[in-house]
C-alpha cells in the first residue's frame, strides 16, 4: 500500500491484538491472589524497601550524550541522501562538523563517561596516580 | 569551496577553535597539571579581534545569514575586550577557588561565540541559535561552583526563566515567519515596509513576543526578576561577564531586529519600549538603593543601565544609534572592572560582596579602593569618566529626538544612583575596618593588569572620547 | 470502480497476511530456537506435542492464556498493562515499512501492479528507526512500573543499551542510504538489482562489509538477544524487566522480541542483501527466472530465514558479555567504527562518481 495508512493499520492491528490477548487471559485465567503472590519478587524473601530508588548517574550521562549524538545522526540522514548533489563541498562541511563533535567525544571519553563498572574506574584511577 | 562566503565567519571561527582546543586540553590534562588554557583563549580572542579589524568596512556576508558589517564588528570588538578582560580576571579566581579550568574557559569561549554570532546574525533563526549557544554556556557558568547551594539555585532560576524567555522568542520568530514567509531580517524588513499595522494586527503579536524575548535577556523591567538572584549566586567574575557580554550581544541583536526589520513599525513599538525604558531605569535605581549586597546592587545598577540603553533605542536617531554602541563599550569595561574587583578580593570560602566587607578597604588595599572608586564614579556617570560621556550622548540623543520625558527620567535616576555608588566609596574611605573580619586576599598578576587597563580605558575615553565615538558613528552609518 | 475496490481489498489482504505471518513467525521462531538449541546441545528439544513437537508453540500460548494475571502490589496499574502492549505494537509497526516483495499484478489479477509490503513510505528507513526506538519505552515502562528492583535494573539496562547501540545502528544505515540516495526501503532494494562485474550479485554487502557487521552486532544488542541479553540476564536479574509479569502480559514481551528480530533481519536483507533480488551472492541462472515469475518474495523469505538462523546460532555459541564490556564496546569501538565507515564510504563514493 502506498503511504501512511498501512502504518496506521499496522499500529491498530498491533494494539488490537495485544488488547484482545490480554483480555482473553483475564477472562480465562483463574483469579485467586494471595499476599505472597502479589509481593514483588526478591528471591523469596520479603521485599526490602521501595524499588523506585535513585540509580547510578551513569544512566543519565548516557542519556545525555545519546541525545547529542543522536541528533547529529538525524542531521546525517538528509545529508546522506543528498550527498551526490552536494559533492565534495558537502563532504568537507560534514567532516568539519564531525571533527567538532569528535572533540566533544574525546572529551567525554577522557572524562570517563564511557567507562562502566568498577574495573574501568580502578584502571583509570591507577593511571591517574601513575601520572601524578 | 573556500570562497569569500566564509569571511564573516572567521572571527567566530577563531574563538571556536580556541574553545575546542581548551576542551581538548582539559581532556588530556592530568589532575593538578597546570596548563595555560586561559592564554589559549586570549590568543583565540585576539585572532577574532584582528580578523574583525581586517573585515572592517568590507561588509562581508556568509551564506546570507551572517553579516560582518561595521555594526557587528564594533560589537564583536567590544565582546573581544570583554572576553580578554574576563579571562585575565579569571586566572587568579580559578586557581584560588579550584574551579574546573578547562570547562570554565571552554564555556566562556563558547558563550562568546554565541554572542559574536548574535551580533552578526541576519536571520531570526541564527539569532535564536546564537541566543541558545550563549545562554546554555552562561547557565552552566553561573552554577560552576557546584558545591555552593546559592550558585546552584541561581543557575537553576536563570535556566528556567531563560528557557521560558527563549520559548517566547521562538514563538515570536514563528509568528514573524508566518506573516512574512521568511526569517531573513532584510527580507522581513522589505516585506514589512509594504505593510501597515491595520492590515495585519498579528504583526503586533510577533513584535511583542520578540520584544519579550529580548527584554528577558537584557533584563528590562518587568522581565528582570532573574537578574539579582543570578548575579548574586554566580561567582563575581561570571556575574561581570554576564552583565556585560550577554547584554552587549542581546542589545546588538535587539537593535538590529528592531531598527532594521521592524523599523517600518517604529511608531508602534517605540511607545512600548519607552515604557520599558522608563520602568527599567526607575526600578533599577530605586531598588538598587535598598541593597546591602554589592553584587545585588550592581545587578540592579546593570538593570538601570539597560534602561539607559533602551532610551538610545527609542531615540533611534543617528546620534542615538551611535550612542548605544559607545555606551555598550563604556558600560562593558566599567562594569566588568567593578565585578573584577569583587572577584579578586573574594576568598575561596566567601565572596567579598557585602557592603560592610568594603569598610576600610582604603587602609588594606589602597590601590584597589582607588580603582573601585573610578569604576563606581563611571557607573554613576560622573565626569571625567567614560560613563559620563556615554550618558551625555544617550540623553542628548533623546532630547534631539523629542523624548524629553525619558531624558528627564534618565537624568533623575542617574542622580539617585550616584547615591548608592557613593555609599560604597564612603564605606571604603571613611568607615573603620571591622577588626574581626578577615582581611581580603591580595591581588597580583594578570588581574591587576586587567584592572589597570580598564581604569586607563575608563579615564582615557572619558577625556578623549571622539575617536571611538566617530568609530561608533561610522559603524552605525553603514546600515540602518 | 470494481478494480479500485479489488485493489484496495488485495492491499488490505497483503497487510493482513503480513500481520498474520509476523504472529506466526514469532511462534515458529520459538520452536526453531528450541529445536536448534536441542540440536546444538545434542538433545531433541520439544518433541511431545504434535509430530516432532511442531505444535509446541500453540500449547505454550494456550497454557499462558489460562494462567493467572498477577500484578504485584505497588505496581502502577495502567503502565503495567500498557508496557507489553506498547512493546508488541512497536514491534508490529516497525515492520510496516519493510517491503517483502517486488511489485506484482498477482498473475494478472490486477490491472496495475501493487507493492508487496504493508506501507511504502518514502522515508521508510527513518520510520523503522523511529518505531524501533519507541520499543524501548515498553521495556523501560515494564521495568519501572513493576515496583521490583530486578525489573527496574533490567529496564534501566535495556534503555541504556538500546540507545547506545542505536547510534551505531543508525550510522551504519546512513552509509547504505547514501549509496542508494534514497530513504525508501523499496528504492534501496531496487538499487541492488543486477550484478557487479557480471557475476557478483549487486548487494550492498559487498561495498559495505563493515557496515553490515556493525549493523548485525548492533541489531543483536537492539533486540536484547544473547550475547547482549542484559535486560533479562537471569544469573544477575532473575528475569530482568519482565520478572513480575505472568500469563499473556508476559508472553507479549518475547513475542515482541521475536518480531523485532524479524524486522531487523528484514531490514538487513533489504539494505545489504538485495531484498528480493539475487538469490545467492553470485549470479545464478535462476535469478532471471525468479524475477520473471514474481517469486522474489520467496528469495526475501529465504534470506530473512538465513539471518534469523544466524541470530539463533550466535545465541547458543557465544557466552554473555559483561554489562560494562557491552557499554564500552558500543561507545568506544562500534560507534567510532561506524562513523569512520560512513566517512570513508562518502569519500569513496564521491571519488568514484567524479572519476
Amino acid at each position: 500500500m502506498d503511504g501512511w495508512p498501512g502504518v496506521v493499520i499496522m499500529i491498530a492491528l498491533g494494539v488490537g491484538f495485544a488488547a484482545v490477548m490480554i483480555g482473553l487471559s483475564v477472562l480465562l485465567g483463574p483469579k485467586n491472589p494471595t499476599p505472597e503472590k502479589l509481593a514483588p519478587y526478591e528471591c523469596g524473601m520479603p521485599a526490602v524497601g521501595d524499588a523506585r530508588e535513585r540509580h547510578s548517574v551513569k544512566f543519565y550521562l548516557v542519556a545525555m550524550i545519546f541525545l547529542l549524538f543522536d541528533i547529529e545522526i538525524a542531521f546525517l540522514y538528509p545529508w546522506a541522501v543528498a550527498l551526490r548533489d552536494l559533492g565534495w563541498p558537502g563532504f568537507v562541511q560534514v567532516v568539519t562538523f564531525f571533527l567538532i563533535l569528535a572533540v566533544g567525544y574525546v572529551y567525554v571519553w577522557r572524562k570517563g563517561v564511557l567507562d562502566w563498572g568498577p574495573v574501568a574506574r580502578a584502571t583509570r584511577a591507577a593511571a591517574r596516580r601513575e601520572a601524578a | 569551496m573556500f570562497n569569500s562566503s566564509f569571511d564573516a565567519v572567521v572571527p567566530m571561527l577563531c574563538v571556536v577553535l580556541a574553545a575546542l582546543a581548551s576542551m581538548g586540553a582539559e581532556a588530556f590534562r592530568a589532575k593538578d597539571e597546570e596548563m595555560p588554557i586561559g592564554g589559549l583563549g586570549i590568543v583565540g580572542l585576539a585572532g577574532a579581534g584582528i580578523s574583525s579589524g581586517l573585515l572592517w568596512n568590507r561588509n562581508a556576508a556568509s551564506f546570507g545569514v551572517l553579516v560582518a558589517d561595521n555594526f557587528a564588528l564594533f560589537v564583536t570588538l567590544t565582546l573581544v575586550i570583554v572576553g580578554i578582560l574576563t579571562i585575565m580576571f579569571s586566572s587568579q579566581v580559578l586557581r584560588r577557588d579550584q574551579l574546573p579550568k578547562g570547562e570554565y574557559y571552554a564555556l566562556l569561549l563558547f558563550s562568546l561565540v554565541g554572542m559574536i554570532m548574535m551580533a552578526m546574525a541576519n536571520d531570526l533563526l541564527i539569532v535564536f541559535i546564537a541566543l541558545e549557544t550563549l545562554s546554555l554556556s552562561v547557565y552552566v557558568l553561573t552554577g560552576i561552583r557546584r558545591d555552593d547551594p546559592k550558585a546552584t539555585e541561581a543557575a537553576f532560576k536563570y535556566f528556567l526563566l531563560g528557557a521560558f524567555s527563549s520559548a517566547f522568542f521562538l514563538y515570536g520568530i514563528a509568528f514573524t515567519y508566518g506573516l512574512t514567509g521568511t526569517t531573513r531580517l532584510d527580507q522581513v524588513g522589505a516585506y514589512l515596509a509594504a505593510q501597515s499595522m491595520s492590515d495585519n494586527p498579528l504583526i503586533l503579536v510577533a513584535l511583542g513576543l520578540l520584544l519579550v524575548g529580548f527584554a528577558f535577556k537584557i533584563s528590562a523591567v518587568p522581565f528582570h526578576m532573574w537578574t539579582p538572584d543570578a548575579y548574586e549566586g554566580a561567582p563575581a567574575i561570571v556575574s561581570g561577564f554576564m552583565s556585560t557580554g550577554v547584554k552587549a550581544a542581546a542589545f546588538a541583536a535587539f537593535a538590529r531586529v528592531f531598527l532594521s526589520s521592524f523599523e517600518p513599525f517604529s511608531a508602534d513599538w517605540a511607545p512600548i519600549v519607552w515604557i520599558l525604558a522608563a520602568l527599567t531605569m526607575i526600578l533599577g535605581t530605586v531598588v538598587g538603593v535598598a541593597q546591602s549586597n554589592l553584587k545585588r546592587m550592581l545587578a540592579y545598577s546593570s538593570i538601570a543601565h539597560g534602561g539607559y540603553l533602551l532610551v538610545g533605542l527609542v531615540a533611534a536617531n543617528q546620534v542615538g544609534k551611535a550612542a548605544i554602541l559607545f555606551y555598550l563599550l563604556a558600560y562593558a569595561v566599567t562594569n566588568l572592572a567593578a565585578f573584577g574587583v569583587i572577584a579578586l578580593l573574594s576568598s575561596r570560602e566567601k565572596e567579598t560582596d557585602e557592603l560592610r566587607d568594603f569598610a576600610g578597604l582604603w587602609h588594606t588595599h589602597p590601590a584597589l579602593a582607588a580603582l573601585m572608586t573610578v569604576c563606581l564614579l563611571s557607573l554613576g556617570g560622573l565626569p571625567p569618566t567614560v560613563g559620563f560621556i556615554g550618558k551625555w550622548y544617550i540623553f542628548s540623543a533623546a532630547v534631539s529626538a523629542g523624548y524629553y520625558g525619558l531624558a528627564v527620567i534618565g537624568v533623575l535616576t542617574s542622580v539617585i544612583s550616584v547615591f548608592f555608588y557613593l555609599r560604597v566609596v564612603v564605606m571604603m574611605y571613611m568607615a573603620d575596618r571591622d577588626a574581626s573580619a578577615p582581611v581580603p586576599s591580595q591581588v597580583t598578576g594578570l588581574g591587576m593588569v586587567a584592572l589597570a587597563a580598564s581604569i586607563v580605558a575608563i579615564i582615557y575615553l572619558g577625556i578623549l572620547p571622539t575617536p571611538v565615538l566617530d568609530l561608533a558613528a561610522e559603524s552605525i552609518a553603514t546600515i540602518f | 470502480m470494481d478494480s479500485i475496490d479489488l485493489r484496495l481489498l488485495v492491499q488490505l489482504g497483503v497487510i493482513g497476511l503480513t500481520f498474520f505471518m509476523l504472529i506466526n513467525a514469532s511462534a515458529l521462531l520459538v520452536l526453531a530456537e528450541r529445536k536448534f538449541m536441542g540440536f546444538m546441545q545434542q538433545r531433541y528439544g520439544p518433541y511431545l506435542v504434535g509430530p516432532h513437537g511442531v505444535l509446541q508453540p500453540l500449547a505454550d500460548i494456550l497454557k499462558l492464556l489460562f494462567k493467572e494475571e498477577l500484578r504485584p502490589k505497588g505496581a502502577d496499574k495502567w503502565l503495567f498493562t500498557l508496557a507489553p502492549i506498547l512493546s508488541v505494537t512497536a514491534a508490529f509497526a516497525a515492520f510496516a515499512t519493510v517491503p517483502w516483495g517486488a511489485e506484482t499484478t498477482l498473475f494478472g489479477l490486477l490491472d496495475e501492479p501493487i507493492k508487496l509490503g504493508v506501507a511504502d513510505v518514502n522515508v521508510g528507513v527513518l520510520v523503522v528507526f523511529a518505531i524501533t526506538s519507541m520499543g524501548v519505552y515498553g521495556i523501560v515502562l515494564a521495568g519501572w512500573s513493576s515496583n521490583s528492583k530486578y525489573s527496574l535494573m533490567g529496564g534501566l539496562r535495556a534503555s541504556a543499551q538500546m540507545i547506545s547501540y542505536e547510534l551505531s545502528y543508525a550510522t551504519a544505515l546512513a552509509a547504505v542510504i547514501m549509496l542508494a540516495g534514497s530513504l525508501s526501503l523499496r528504492e534501496v532494494v531496487d538499487a541492488q538489482q543486477g550484478t557487479w562485474l557480471g557475476f557478483l550479485s549487486r548487494w550492498y554487502l559487498f561495498v559495505q562489509p563493515v557496515g553490515f557487521i556493525i549493523y548485525i552486532i548492533a541489531g543483536v544488542a537492539e533486540t536484547n538477544r544473547a550475547p547482549f541479553d542484559f535486560p533479562e540476564a537471569e544469573q544477575e536479574l532473575v528475569a530482568g524487566y519482565n520478572t513480575e509479569y505472568s500469563s499473556v502480559r508476559f508472553a507479549l514481551f518475547p513475542q515482541a522480541e521475536y518480531i523485532n528480530m524479524v524486522t531487523m533481519s528484514g531490514v538487513a536483507t533489504s539494505l545489504y542483501l538485495g531484498g528480493w533480488h539475487g538469490l545467492l551472492p553470485f549470479y545464478t541462472p535462476l535469478d532471471p527466472l525468479i524475477e520473471a515469475n514474481g517469486l522474489g518474495w520467496l528469495v526475501f523469505l529465504a534470506k530473512v530465514g538465513g539471518i534469523l538462523f544466524t541470530y539463533i546460532w550466535v545465541r547458543w555459541t557465544v557466552p554473555r558479555y559483561r554489562y560494562d564490556q557491552l557499554m564500552q564496546f558500543g561507545w568506544k569501538w562500534l560507534f567510532p567504527a561506524s562513523v569512520i565507515n560512513l566517512i570513508v564510504t562518502a569519500a569513496l563514493m564521491l571519488y568514484v562518481l567524479n572519476a
